[in-house]
C-alpha cells in the first residue's frame, strides 16, 4: 500500500537477489498502535547493507517508532522485521545486531568516555586487553580519545555526540540505529557532523538508519530518503529524485520550498487557473476541471520591476508587488504579495539579482518546464506545508 | 545605589532556627553528660566535670539494651530497602505512568493517621487473643507470641518506616528511568546487568536518602518500642526518655543520648565502608582509564562521585 513512485533506485533495490546480506533490514508490512491511533500503518521498506537511509518526515509521521521496532524497544502489532535475514520479532534489544545513538545521546553520566565506550564489549565478555584497543580504535574514530578519561558531563553537546557515535559503532554492529542525533547542536556544528557521519559510514561500510525531521540533513547524507506522512512511505528515492520529482504535493512541500497555487484544472490539465495566476506546466497527468496544485520552486521564478512591456513571452507570469528582500548569502530572496491570500517567493543568485526596492511593482516569471501539478491534498494543506512560505 | 544582598541569606532563617533548636539543645546535653545528679530534687548539676555517667552507660543493663536497639536498627532498615526497593523499582519503572500518582498517594496514606494510633493498631492485631491470633489457631496455629518482643518491634518499625524508604527510591529510579536504561539494553546489558550497572548506582542519592531517613529515626524511636516490644523489646530511646522523665537524672539520660548519637554515627559509616568495600572488586573490573595526554587528575573523578 505503499505510494513509493518507482524510480532507478528503487528498480534497482527491487531487482537485487532474494538473500539478505549482514546489514539487509527488512520491514515487511509493519503496523504499530497506541491505542487508537496507528502510528506506523502496513509499512515495507528494505534497507540494503551499507546503506545511507533516512526516515524522513514531521513528528508524529511514525519515523521514530519505525526506528524504535528495529532497535528492540517496540514491538510490531502485525508485520515482520528481518535483519541480516533473520527475523527480529520477539528478540529482545540486548540480542539484536543493531546499535542506535540517541536522540539525547543517553551517555551513562556515572562512567567516563571510555568506560561508556567499553560497556558494550564488557557485555559480550571482551577480554580486557581488546576491550582496551577496541575503545582506543573507536575514540580515535571519533576523535574523542583525549577525552577518554573525562565524564561525559564534562563534555560540550557535539563531544557527546561524538562518544554516543563511539559508544556504538565499537560494537561493530551491521546496522546502525540514529534517531535525531544531530537536533541538539548548533547549525555550524551539526553542518560538520553530516559531514563526517557520512565518511564514516562510507568508510565502515555498516547499513545506517537516520531519522530526522530536517529535510537539509536527510538530503545531504542519505544514499536514498523515506518520506514519511501518516505512518507510511509517501516517496522513497534518491535525493535528485526527492527534490526534483517528488511524488506528491506534501513531499514537494516537506523538501525545500515551494510556491503553491491552488485552483481548478485547465488547458487539458496541464495548467491550473489560480485566482492571481495561471500556472502552467508540461505534463497533463490532472483531469481537467477538477481541483489541483501547481507547484514551482522559488529558484526557478525571475523577477523584474514591472515596466509596460510584457515580460519576455514566459509560459508564466505573475504581476503584483514587492513586500520584502532578504539577503540569504549566496542568493537573494524576494517575497511578492500577488492578492490577499497568494503570496510567491522568488530567489536569484545574489550577483544576478535585481536590485529592487520594496513597494515596486513587479514581474514575475518562470518556466511551464519547473513548474510541478499534483492533485488537491486537503492532508497537506491542512497540516500546514501549503501555506504561503515565510520570508 | 542598592547592594546585592548575599545568597546565602535566604538560608538564613533556617540557619537561625537550626541553631536555635538544634545546636543549643544538642550542645547542651554534651554539656549535660559530663555532669551529674546532686541531690534527689535536682535533675543536674555541671560544678564538677567528670566521665562517669558514661562509665554509667556501659553499665551490663544498658550495653544489652544498646545491643537491642542496634539490632533492631539495622534489621530494620535492611528490611526496608529489601521491601521497599522492589516496591520503588516497580512503582518507578513497570507500573503505568498515569498511575504513578496514586501509587505515591498510597503509599502516603498511613501518614495520615497518627504514629501512635497505627502503632496501636498492631497490638491489637498481634496480641494473644485478637482476631489474627484466632484466625491462625483455627487452622491449626499456636496461639501468637510475638507481643512484647524484640520481633514485635521489628514488625511495628518496618510498618512505619517503610514510606520513608520507598518515596526516596522512588524519586531515585523514576530519574534513571528511559533513554539511559535504554541505551544499556540497546549495547547488550540484560535486566540484572541494567540493573546493577545502571539502575542502582544513578539511583545511589535516593539509596543514601532513604537509609537515613529510616535508619536515624528508628535508632531514636520509642514509642514503637514501648507500645510493642514490652520488657524484651526495650530500646535506648526509652532508658534515654526514663531518665528525663522518670528517675529526673538528665545526666545520666544526656549521657546515654550522646553514646546513641555516636553509635549512630559510627553504624553509619561502618555501614558505608562496608558497601564500598564489597563493591570495590566489581567497581575495579568495570574500571578503564585510557590515560590519553592532557586528562583530568585521577582525584578529580573521585570527587565527582560523591557529588553524584
Amino acid at each position: 500500500m505503499t505510494t513509493a513512485t518507482t524510480t532507478e533506485a528503487e528498480a534497482a533495490t527491487t531487482s537485487s537477489p532474494g538473500a539478505e546480506a549482514p546489514g539487509t533490514v527488512v520491514i515487511d508490512a509493519v503496523t504499530k498502535h497506541y491505542g487508537d491511533s496507528t502510528a506506523v500503518d502496513r509499512l515495507s521498506l528494505t534497507i540494503e547493507a551499507g546503506e545511507f537511509i533516512s526516515l524522513l518526515g514531521p513528528s508524529g509521521c511514525g519515523k521514530t517508532t519505525t526506528l524504535r521496532m528495529i532497535a528492540g524497544f517496540e514491538e510490531p502489532d502485525d508485520g515482520d522485521i528481518r535483519v541480516s535475514g533473520r527475523s527480529v520479532l520477539g528478540v529482545p534489544p540486548y540480542r539484536r545486531d543493531v546499535n542506535t545513538v540517541f536522540q539525547a545521546y543517553a551517555l551513562f553520566p556515572h562512567m567516563s568516555v571510555a568506560e561508556n565506550v567499553a560497556y558494550g564489549l564488557q557485555q559480550k565478555r571482551t577480554p580486557k586487553a581488546e576491550i582496551h584497543d577496541r575503545v582506543v580504535d573507536a575514540l580515535d574514530l571519533a576523535q574523542m580519545r583525549r577525552f577518554a578519561d573525562r565524564k561525559p558531563t564534562q563534555l560540550s553537546g557535539g563531544q557527546q555526540q561524538r562518544v554516543a557515535l563511539a559508544r556504538a559503532l565499537v560494537n561493530r554492529p551491521s546496522v546502525l540505529l540514529l534517531d535525531e542525533p544531530l537536533g541538539a547542536l548548533d547549525r555550524q556544528l551539526r553542518e560538520e557532523m553530516q559531514l563526517e557521519l557520512k565518511l564514516l559510514q562510507s568508510r565502515l561500510g555498516v547499513t545506517f538508519v537516520f531519522v530526522t525531521h530536517d529535510q537539509g540533513e536527510a538530503l545531504s547524507m542519505s544514499d536514498r530518503i523515506a518520506i514519511m506522512r501518516s505512518g507510511r512511505i509517501e516517496q522513497l528515492a534518491d535525493a535528485d529524485t526527492v527534490y526534483a520529482r517528488p511524488a506528491s504535493a506534501y513531499v514537494a512541500a516537506f523538501v525545500g520550498q515551494q510556491n503553491f497555487f491552488s485552483g481548478t484544472v485547465v488547458e487539458g490539465g496541464t495548467a491550473v487557473d489560480s485566482t492571481h495566476a495561471l500556472v502552467r506546466g508540461t505534463s497533463a497527468g490532472l483531469p481537467a476541471g477538477g481541483t489541483g496544485l501547481a507547484a514551482v520552486r522559488p529558484e526557478f521564478v525571475s523577477i523584474e520591476a514591472d515596466v509596460a512591456a510584457d515580460a519576455s513571452g514566459a509560459a508564466n507570469t505573475a504581476r503584483g508587488s514587492l513586500i520584502g528582500v532578504s539577503h540569504l548569502g549566496e542568493t537573494m530572496q524576494y517575497l511578492v504579495r500577488l492578492g490577499d491570500d497568494q503570496s510567491l517567493i522568488a530567489r536569484r543568485p545574489s550577483p544576478e539579482a535585481p536590485q529592487l526596492s520594496v513597494g515596486d511593482a513587479v514581474v514575475c516569471s518562470w518556466r511551464a518546464e519547473s513548474v510541478l501539478l499534483f492533485p488537491a491534498d486537503d492532508a497537506a494543506s491542512a497540516s500546514g506545508y501549503v501555506a504561503p512560505p515565510t520570508v | 545605589m542598592r547592594k546585592r544582598l548575599p545568597g546565602f541569606l535566604l538560608a538564613a532563617p533556617a540557619w537561625a532556627w537550626l541553631a536555635v533548636f538544634f545546636v543549643a539543645p544538642v550542645g547542651m546535653v554534651v554539656w549535660f553528660s559530663f555532669g551529674y545528679k546532686p541531690s534527689i530534687f535536682a535533675t543536674q548539676a555541671t560544678d564538677r566535670l567528670s566521665f562517669d555517667r558514661y562509665a554509667e552507660v556501659f553499665s551490663p543493663t544498658f550495653f544489652a539494651t544498646f545491643q537491642n536497639t542496634l539490632w533492631v536498627g539495622v534489621v530494620g532498615t535492611v528490611l526496608c530497602f529489601l521491601i521497599g526497593l522492589p516496591v520503588a523499582y516497580w512503582m518507578a519503572v513497570k507500573a503505568p505512568p498515569s498511575r504513578r500518582g496514586l501509587l505515591v498517594a498510597l503509599v502516603m496514606v498511613p501518614f495520615w493517621t497518627n504514629f501512635l494510633v497505627r502503632t496501636l493498631g498492631w497490638q491489637v492485631i498481634l496480641s494473644p487473643d485478637g482476631w489474627l491470633s484466632t484466625a491462625l489457631q483455627g487452622i491449626g496455629f499456636e496461639p501468637l507470641a510475638i507481643l512484647n518482643t524484640r520481633g514485635a518491634v521489628l514488625l511495628g518499625v518496618v510498618y512505619n518506616y517503610l514510606p520513608l524508604m520507598i518515596l526516596p527510591l522512588f524519586v531515585a529510579f523514576d530519574r534513571v528511568n528511559g533513554p539511559l536504561r535504554e541505551a544499556s539494553k540497546d549495547l547488550g546489558a540484560g535486566k540484572w546487568t541494567t540493573f546493577f550497572r545502571i539502575t542502582l548506582p544513578l539511583a545511589q542519592p535516593g539509596i543514601i536518602a532513604g537509609v537515613l531517613l529510616v535508619f536515624i529515626p528508628l535508632m531514636g524511636d520509642y514509642i514503637t518500642a514501648t507500645v510493642l516490644g514490652g520488657a524484651k523489646g526495650n530500646m535506648v530511646g526509652q532508658l534515654v526518655a526514663s531518665q528525663f522523665q522518670t528517675a529526673q537524672n538528665w545526666a545520666l539520660g544526656s549521657a546515654m543520648a550522646v553514646v546513641l548519637i555516636i553509635v549512630i554515627l559510627a553504624t553509619v559509616a561502618v555501614g558505608a565502608a562496608i558497601v564500598w568495600l564489597v563493591t570495590l572488586p566489581i567497581r575495579a573490573s568495570h574500571r578503564l582509564v585510557i590515560g590519553a595526554p592532557a586528562t583530568a587528575p585521577a582525584s578529580a573523578s573521585i570527587h565527582e562521585e560523591v557529588a553524584a
